[in-house]
Formats: structure tokens, sequence, C-alpha cells
């Protein structure tokens, strides 16, 4: 069965790993951005692919920033940190087939020990505030164990996001699991927000021990900072309502747009 | 995967009565009423991970609570010397890409559904759903029955306010039922089964509107219960009923006088008032192309789609 989803490339040793998941979609670009960064300073190789067809809708490609785009599902190892990544696209059919096809694999072939998912939650937080990542646990147990590790609990009713149904999946076959779900300024959803990123990568660094340097992260934080800061001195609604959210105070849908559009005017200029 | 059954009823002949969602959510108010007023008792279900996403997710405290799907229940209920068996589906699986059930998913369910029929010695399955025609809301709606065999045919005719596909002007014993309720009477014929689907009468102008249509679900209850030659007390169905009607012609009241609509459309509805149910000519295709254009705008204003004006 897993082999007629996926594809194996190269048959890695595990050990026991640990498996992150993160969508090729996400507010601030976290997830894509969050997956990348660890492959790249990982040094993880990909050892498995999964056959679209079923999943994804194949007619046609979508174009986006003037460049086709194309459905992906692949697995990666970093054998030395023993951590699993795997890099999607979110289904758009055949979900619960598609999650379990991921779970066979962590689980049977990779034999996984636990799993974190990564999303970013729009939220009318500043982006000079203190940022939370609200996680959901699948186990209590688990939850028990991340005590401690600034994580906080999230509560909510309403759709599934794919990683939620991931990690009920997930649950049913025994497997812990926590999705974790930093706060992103909604001013911010649209491109990439580097202290999200950060603030994962932070969490994934010291629960895994995987020695991540961050200061380019750092550097584009303080430079996206600087100009926002900037812009507050030349734009005195935009400071205004900035500062509203930093007291805490909510914005009406105007005042948002509005905030959106020059935060996104800035970050355009920022390529 | 698929059937979870918590009991094993021990029925005999029994009849199948299936509801699904659909337009003005008629068969399925039908037979979930009947199944209330009859207080049928759950005794299975099909799982839904290969059918439906899930459309709820609940967690409290940082815990994965529950994730809640859309159910497919089965339920039995002996009356008299009659074993029932409903099947209540709270959504059509669909493949993602149509609003209504078809392709492998829908077969493979209206097979589990057919599956439990046969388990328990259904002789015959009931579906119901909607029958969009040229009538006006205050006309009482006629119920469209089609059987899955010509054996049932004259059956058929002698049920009261029912009509046969023939006996629709300009029809020729021709149409098409969309969904699992015409998936279903297929299956169903496939395994020598027999299957009879009543579709409760809809006023074109209504079949996009976000409420319910219970006059309709009214009409197929009436028939299902000279069939099965029970008395159901459908007071509060009748409620309903009067109260979608209030708010069809509030809403319509709305329309003309803000003009919302134009005059010839509002003249070619009131027309239909005049006509009742057995004139069925005066509306042409085309002119009910035009009134349906107009009048599925409005239902996809938000204005419209407020639920309140129930």
């Amino acid at each position: 069965m897993i082999k007629n989803i996926f594809k194996f490339s190269e048959q890695p040793h595990f050990e026991n790993p640990s498996l992150i998941v993160g969508w090729s979609k996400d507010a601030g670009q976290l997830s894509p951005k969050v997956v990348e960064y660890l492959n790249r300073k990982l040094k993880s190789r990909s050892f498995s692919e999964i056959e679209l067809a079923g999943f994804f809708s194949l007619g046609g490609v979508a174009v986006e920033n003037n460049v086709a785009q194309f459905p992906e599902g692949r697995f990666y190892y970093s054998e030395e940190n023993n951590l699993v990544v795997f890099k999607s696209s979110e289904p758009h059919f055949e979900k619960y087939k598609f999650l379990n096809a991921i779970l066979d694999v962590a689980e049977h072939y990779c034999k996984v020990k636990e799993l974190f998912t990564i999303n970013g939650t729009v939220s009318g937080v500043a982006h000079t505030s203190q940022r939370s990542i609200l996680t959901v646990f699948n186990q209590e147990a688990f939850q028990r164990k991340l005590r401690g590790c600034g994580l906080e609990d999230m509560n909510w009713e309403g759709p599934p996001a794919t990683s939620s149904y991931l990690l009920w999946v997930a649950r049913r076959r025994g497997i812990p699991g926590a999705s974790l779900w930093p706060e992103i300024p909604f001013y911010l959803a649209a491109g990439e927000d580097f202290q999200a990123i950060k603030l994962i990568l932070s969490f994934l660094d010291k629960r895994f021990n995987l020695g991540l340097d961050l200061k380019e992260l750092d550097e584009k934080i303080r430079d996206r900072n600087e100009k926002i800061s900037q812009l507050r001195e030349e734009d005195s609604e935009i400071n205004k309502y900035i500062g509203m959210l930093e007291s805490g105070l909510s914005l009406s849908e105007e005042e948002q747009m509005e905030l959106i559009k020059g935060i996104t005017e800035l970050l355009e200029e920022e390529g | 995967m698929g059937i979870k059954l918590y009991k094993e009823p021990e029925l005999k002949s029994a009849i199948m009565l299936c509801g699904w969602p659909g337009i003005g959510n008629i068969g399925i108010i039908a037979i979930d009423t009947l199944r209330g007023v009859l207080k049928a008792e759950q005794f299975g279900e099909i799982e839904p991970f290969d059918f439906f996403d899930p459309r709820k997710v609940i967690i409290e405290g940082g815990l994965l609570k529950d994730l809640e799907f859309p159910s497919s229940k089965f339920y039995f209920r002996r009356i008299k010397d009659k074993d029932l068996i409903f099947f209540i589906g709270q959504e059509q699986p669909t493949d993602g890409r149509t609003r209504y059930a078809e392709g492998q998913k829908a077969y493979k369910i209206a097979n589990l559904v057919l599956d439990v029929a046969e388990r328990f010695g259904c002789r015959r399955v009931y579906t119901s759903g909607a029958a969009v025609t040229q009538i006006h809301h205050i006309v009482r709606p006629r119920v469209w029955a089609v059987p899955n065999s010509p054996d049932l045919i004259d059956e058929v005719k002698s049920y009261e306010n029912t009509i046969l596909m023939s006996g629709i002007e300009g029809r020729g014993g021709q149409g098409i039922i969309s969904g699992l309720n015409g998936l279903l009477l297929g299956v169903a014929k496939k395994r020598d089964l027999e299957a009879v689907c009543l579709m409760g009468e809809i006023p074109y102008y209504l079949q996009g509107a976000p409420w319910p249509y219970p006059k309709a679900s009214k009409s197929v209850l009436e028939v299902l219960a000279k069939i099965l030659d029970i008395e159901l007390d459908l007071s509060q169905l009748d409620e309903l009923a009067k109260k979608v009607e209030r708010s069809v012609e509030e809403f319509l009241e709305t329309l003309y006088r803000a003009e919302g609509i134009p005059s010839q459309i509002e003249e070619e509805i009131e027309r239909l008032r005049q006509a009742g149910q057995t004139e069925l000519g005066p509306i042409t295709e085309e002119e009910q192309k035009r009134i349906m254009e107009h009048i599925d705008e409005l239902f996809k204003g938000e204005g419209w789609n407020d639920k309140k004006h129930l």
C-alpha cells in the first residue's frame, strides 16, 4: 500500500526519529520557510516522494508570482539529527487517505516516535509584541511532557486545518503529536514573518539540539523592524494603528485594510 | 472500514427509508421527521472517513478533543407488523467537484446503504428528494414518484397526490434524478431490490433559496403515511411550512417593492399563483431561465442569505 502511494529513492537507517510536517502555503510563509530552512541547514536528504494523482487537481498548473507551481509531497531525513521532515502541498482530495499514507511511512517505515506540524495563525497581535506559540496536542501525556517549553495551550472550535486532521489520525494510531501555531500579525500574513519563523526554529532547535545559527534571521527581523519603524515615523495613521494593536486594542475593518495596504506596499518595495 | 453496527435487530421484510440533504432539504426533512415521530432507535452508521472531510474540530486547553464528521446513521423501528429501517445522511459525498453525490464515492456509499438493507432482509427502499417545477409556493405540492421497476407502476399510480414522470406535461416519462436519491434507485435495481423515489414539488424560483421547503416534505410524508398505513401528527411541519410560506411572501413583496426584479418577472411569478397546480403551460422555458437568473442572483447576495428570514 505504502509503495503504491510513495516512491522511495533511498532507504536510510532510522532510529525512532521525530517527524516535522510543513505545508507549502501558510500565513507569514511560516510553514514552508521553516521546513526549507531546516532542510537546508541540516542538509536533509529526500528519500521518498508521494504520487500526486488522486490527491491533487492536475488539470494544469497554477501560476504564482510569475512562476508555475506544482503540488509536491516529499519526505526528507537528517540522519545526524534523527529528524524526518515531510514537506507537502495540502491535498485537494482524499485527505484521509493522504494523511494515512503519510503516517504509514512515518509509523512503519521511519518508526517515528512523535510528530510536530507547523502552521501560522493570523492574529491581532502587533509585530513588536511578545509572540506566543499556540499549541494543540493529541495526547495528554505528550502535553505534560512538553510543559515548560514555552508553548501556550490553544482553545478553538471551528473548521479543522489539515494539521488538526493529521493530529487526530495520528492519535488514532497512538502516535503522539503537537501542532505549533505561532501568532502572525495580520498585516504580515501575506509576506514572510521572520519573527514567527525564528520563534518556531528556536523551539525546534532547543527541542532537538540542532545547533542552528539563527543570525541570518535576526538580521532580517532587525531590518524589517527598522523599515516598519521608519514607515511609522512617516505615516501617522500606520503608527496609530500599530500603536493601538500594541496597546491591545482592536482595529475596525477599514483600519485593518489600511494597515495591510501600507505594510504590503512596504514589503513589496523590500522585494 | 465501512459499516459499523451496534446492534443486530431481528427484522422481517423491512422497508428502508433514506434521506439526504438536497434542494429545499425536502427528502431529509420528510424522512427525518418520520424517524423522529416514530422514535426510531439508532443501530449503526457508515464510517465517514472515506467519504467526508471533518467539518469541525474541538480544541480545549491545548488538547484536541474531537473532530466532527457528517454522520450517516441507520435507525430501526417496528410499527404494527412492519419493520422500518431509516438511513439519514447529513451530507451527500462528492468528489469535491460537484454539489451532489457523483462518481466512485457516491457509488460506494449507495452500496453500503444497500448492504445494510439486504443484511436485514429489506424488501423495499424509498428515497426522497425534490422535483423542481412550475408551481407557486401557495400551491399544495404533488409528489413525483419514480419506481425502479415497471412492476411497481400500478402500485405507485394508486398513491394519493402522486404523479409519474409520464403524467408531467412535456416530459414523456423522461427525466433525471440527481445525486444519491437517483443513484440508490439504480444500485437497488442492479441488486433486484425494489425501490421508489418520492420527490416533493418545489417552485423553481425557490430551488436556490437558503431555506427548507417543508410544504413538499409534508406531501411526501402524507404519501409515506398511506403506504405504511400509519397516522402521523404533522402539526410541527405545518407550522414550519406556514413560517416558510410567510417568509417567501415577505421576500417576494420586498423584492417587488424595491423593484429588485423586473416587473415582467413579477407578473410571471404571480401568474403561477393564479394558475394553480394543473395549468403548467403559461411560462416558457426561456421565461423560466430568465426568472432563475434574477432569483439566483438575489439568493447569492448577502442580504438574502440571512437565516433570520425563517
